[in-house]
């Protein structure tokens, strides 16, 4: 049986995370009888100091699957320093396999999903380093939207396309014969008004903010000036 | 003029050293005053995407860390350089976590920039001058234009040097450049 690490990155502590939820509909595609699936959140992993176990079943895997959101136009800071200290790992033990498949699954709040790219890229260079085989990205734009509205008719065109993808990936693990390198793309489908889109976001903020007691005029604070 | 370094305690080799004092020698040729945060694994926390620093305590971070007295000294000073191990071809994880802990210097709201992307608004109306230098060994042609472009791609007002020719080189580019504060294109 083939091991398949599925790792979740996202920093987030309280709140539900969209990179989990997007992982396990990943996972949940995956046969159970023709891989060992194991999830990673890294997060805990750091806060419970369980990175050298987690390096070592890194160490084992067939597949890699990494979920994260896009943090100022690449990888969060807490997912470098897993990646770059299990790279250290990988140099100094000689048991790591070689022929590993390794896919990104990468959100943004934004709509646009090309904004991930430079990430994607990212993940193939960590690949590289690994001796890995980089397969391909689901770049997602509008991530926290796929859930917070998932049930709106405008947003069925994109859970459609979201599915197809997970199945994709799905259908290159269970079948040796289908490949695909290209990246998948997908988006908002604004069959809506993307000012409609932007201004229903802008409001949230305020919202947000006056649940902690604050008015909308406080969230242009200039502490620094 | 103030002028900031942050670097990373981390990867403090020979390549480091040499960068640092060119740029030190440069910086007070320039008249620049330089104040240095060497930036450990230890030193920070992670971002925990919460928020906060939006909705709850709108320019700063809820974090109690060194994290506070780096954003109010990136905000005050002129210019900001960072200097930055090129790892897979983006920022090293301690840098990376300084970037990432910024987000309270930008509005939590959207906008619509000239090329049709959209970005979350400043929020101060001038911010320094920021320079991005990227060293490392060995470094691959793919990471560093992957670098670049992670630097570039989606931003605008920050420069990008790639420290891996001639230091002459590299004082060339930073004297064409105005050091100064910048308006807020972000």
């Amino acid at each position: 049986m083939k091991n398949i690490v599925l790792i979740s990155a996202s920093p987030k502590i309280k709140d539900e995370s969209v990179s989990k939820k997007l992982l396990e509909m990943a996972g949940n595609l995956i046969d159970a009888n023709a891989f060992n699936k194991t999830f990673i959140d890294v997060r805990q992993c750091i806060s419970h100091h369980q990175l050298l176990e987690a390096f070592e079943t890194l160490s084992k895997a067939d597949v890699i699957i990494i979920s994260f959101p896009l943090y100022f136009f690449c990888l969060p800071g807490i997912l470098t320093r897993f990646l770059q200290d299990y790279y250290c790992y990988y140099t100094e033990n000689k048991g790591v396999r070689n022929i590993v498949k390794v896919y990104a699954i990468i959100n943004c709040g934004f709509p646009e999903p090309e904004l991930n790219l430079e990430a994607v890229r990212v993940i193939k260079s960590f690949s590289q380093h690994i001796n890995a085989e980089f397969c391909f990205g689901l770049l997602i734009g509008a991530g926290p939207m796929m859930f917070a509205a998932e049930d709106a008719p405008f947003m069925k065109k994109s859970i459609q396309k979201l599915n197809n993808a997970f199945s994709t990936i799905a259908e290159t693990l269970h079948h040796e014969h289908v490949t695909r390198t290209d990246n998948i793309y997908i988006g908002l489908n604004f069959t809506f008004s993307r000012q409609l889109f932007m201004f229903f976001g802008n409001r949230s903020w305020v919202t947000m903010a006056r649940k902690s007691g604050l008015k909308k005029k406080d969230l242009y604070k200039q502490p620094y000036c | 003029m103030k002028a900031l370094l942050i670097s990373d305690k981390e990867f403090q080799t020979k390549t480091y050293q040499n960068l640092k004092s060119l740029l030190e020698n440069f910086l007070n040729t320039q008249g620049l005053v330089i104040k240095i945060f060497e930036v450990g694994t230890d030193d920070l926390a992670f971002c925990m995407g919460c928020f906060g620093c939006w909705i709850k305590k709108p320019g700063e971070c809820v974090i109690n860390d060194k994290m506070a007295q780096i954003n109010r000294n990136v905000m005050t000073s002129d210019v900001v350089i960072y200097l930055n191990p090129i790892i897979f071809g983006q920022f090293s994880a301690n840098i990376k976590n300084v970037i990432d802990r910024y987000l309270p210097n930008m509005l939590p709201f959207f906008e619509i920039r000239p090329d049709g992307s959209t970005m979350h608004p400043p929020r101060y109306d001038t911010y320094p001058k920021s320079v991005i230098i990227g060293y490392g060994d060995m470094i691959s042609e793919d990471d560093k234009q992957l670098f670049i472009d992670i630097t570039k791609k989606h931003r605008r007002n920050i420069e990008v040097i790639i420290y891996d020719e001639t230091p002459e080189t590299m004082i060339e580019a930073l004297t064409k450049m105005e050091l100064g504060r910048v308006d807020n294109l972000l």
